[in-house]
């Protein structure tokens, strides 16, 4: 669905995007993360057509974005970041202006546009002018817009920024629902979203793609440690025996309720100790209460990428 | 086409629903009303030379405005999809730049005529009121408003380059006034103030002075050759929107 060779984009000086390649298969949905300034709208700004790269090419179904660029952004529904929108219309003369732009007509633009309101929440705020919306509601408007034309591809650029976390998982679902058939590549700074809603993540950094893979597999691939957090009753010392454990590197003890004893170990990468403890704890007949593994979320990942580079 | 006339009826929209629109037809009434009754004045402080459709066009309130019309109507053209942001949700969509800029440019054209009409009317009432008495010339009508249609078509190609050029509508009116203004007058100087300016030059100035194509149109007579320059120049600056509008496009 998105082929980018090598694409390159400088602004006076300052290389925004620097020789960016990946693909992406119809039906993915990509989540594209990075921290701000990392290269993500720029990239995607090129995709729908709206800049030219200063070196790279890059097709969308099949469409070089620059030589048959309104026929790749017919394939194109993009939300641009904030939703910029018309603020003098209404939702729903707003929906029909851009569905007859896109190349609905009659009867066939006003289901559409009935759809998308219904799909995005907007039927009962239809008749009404944007300006009056709250960001939530216009960034809901800017997504049935790029909904209307059933588009192949969508490209959302931060659909979540700004919203409160009601909105967030309202976008959630309704990118859930489109999923299966649905190319998505959406872009964000918020590492749950890519973690539930995404099933690859191109981590940019410095207009360089850094990591490509699953959520889980990135995840998993890191050489973080862990933590392991377990609730213990009974005879001490509980720390000497847990330090025997091969992999654990430190612990923490907490005082929990009553005689219960909260610890966190910090485990090497890739070590489970979990069993280990569970051996121990039935030797010394200690009681356990809580003992999960820990692991470390995107964040981590995205800390530990970014920065070390 | 009909890319063309959805994104023309959107400007036609958002024209009508801004105050700007109501403002300038406003204004110009006012105007028109002010320039008529100062042919009439004339009319009636003695036999006249010329028609009341020559007097109109050439009262002094007549080209008040003509200055402001065009940078009023052209300043948010695409300065405020600039500044709104818009622009990139406009130009991601598929549609060809040509659509835009002659959609925009059409759309405030359409505006343009519709701010003569009434004036139009003006006409019309007088001959009724006089019953009849005062003849007024078709030809002269006819003349006087192609001239304006025309341009209109070169001062709104004008305003519309101005304000693909910034994101600041002030800036575009700024930008526009200064076209229309600068071209006005380089008639002016030079053929009515210009003592020092070498005749071949002032010959020159002859084909593209405004003032020199009044007193020929408002007459009834036709003369192509400034039609053919005021739409040449249209095609001139319609073109240098379309390539600043594109230059986002191509710059690398």
């Amino acid at each position: 669905m998105i082929e980018v060779n090598s694409l390159t984009k400088q602004y006076a000086g300052r290389t925004a995007v620097d020789g960016l390649t990946f693909s992406v298969e119809a039906g993915q949905c990509v989540g594209f993360l990075g921290p701000n300034g990392a290269g993500k709208s720029t990239t995607m700004r090129i995709l729908a057509g709206y800049l030219s790269p200063t070196s790279g090419t890059a097709r969308v179904n099949g469409f070089d974005v620059f030589h048959e660029s309104i026929k790749a952004r017919q394939s194109i529904g993009y939300m641009p970041e904030n939703a910029p929108l018309y603020l003098d219309m209404r939702v729903n003369e707003y929906l029909h202006f851009r569905g007859a732009l896109k190349g609905l007509r009659g009867r066939e633009l006003r289901k559409r546009g009935d759809d998308v309101m219904e799909a995005c929440g907007l039927t009962a705020s239809k008749r009404k002018i944007i300006a009056t919306l709250s960001k939530g509601f216009r960034q809901r408007v800017a997504l049935a817009d790029a909904l209307i034309s059933r588009p192949p591809l969508l490209i959302l650029d931060e659909p979540s920024n700004g919203l409160d976390p009601l909105q967030m998982r309202h976008i959630r679902e309704l990118l859930a629902e489109l999923r299966p058939e649905q190319t998505i590549l959406l872009s964000t700074h918020l590492l749950g979203e890519v973690e539930q809603s995404c099933d690859r993540v191109l981590l940019i950094h410095r207009g360089q793609i850094c990591a490509d893979d699953s959520p889980r597999n990135l995840v998993r691939k890191l050489r973080a440690a862990t933590d392991v957090k377990l609730e213990l009753q009974g005879q001490g010392p509980f720390d000497e025996e847990l330090a025997k454990i091969s992999g654990v590197r430190k612990i923490t003890e907490r005082k929990a309720d009553g005689d219960w004893k909260r610890f966190t170990l910090r485990v090497e990468a890739r070590a489970d100790v979990r069993a280990a403890i569970f051996e121990v704890a039935l030797q010394k007949q200690w009681h356990i209460r809580e003992l999960h593994r820990e692991l470390p979320s995107l964040e981590d990942v995205f800390v530990e990428l970014t920065e070390g580079k | 086409m009909r890319i063309l006339s959805t994104l023309f009826f959107k400007e036609i929209r958002s024209l009508f629903f801004s105050p700007v629109a109501w403002v300038v037809l406003a204004m110009v009434m006012l105007i028109n009303g002010l320039s008529f009754h100062a042919a009439v004045a004339m009319l009636e402080s003695g036999p006249q030379s010329q028609s009341i459709v020559a007097l109109t066009f050439f009262s002094r309130w007549f080209w008040l405005s003509y200055f402001f019309i065009f940078p009023l109507l052209t300043m948010r053209l695409f300065a405020e999809e600039r500044k709104m942001g818009t622009y990139e949700t406009l130009f991601t969509a598929p549609v060809h730049t040509w659509q835009v800029v002659l959609a925009k440019f059409s759309a405030a054209m359409f505006f343009y005529c519709l701010l003569w009409l009434p004036s139009l009317g003006n006409f019309h009432l007088f001959q009724f009121m006089t019953k009849g008495a005062t003849e007024i010339p078709q030809g002269q009508i006819i003349g006087s408003y192609l001239l304006l249609f025309f341009l209109g078509l070169f001062n709104i190609a004008a305003g519309c380059f101005a304000s693909a050029l910034t994101s600041n509508q002030i800036v575009a009116a700024a930008l526009s006034f200064t076209i229309s203004l600068l071209h006005f007058l380089l008639g002016v100087f030079v053929l009515y103030l210009g003592a020092g300016v070498p005749p071949l030059f002032q010959g020159f100035v002859h084909y593209f002075a405004t003032v020199e194509h009044i007193p020929s149109f408002t007459n009834g007579l036709l003369d192509t050759r400034p039609l053919v320059y005021y739409s040449s120049l249209m095609i001139v600056f319609l073109a240098l929107t379309h390539h600043v509008l594109e230059f986002r496009r191509w710059r690398l």
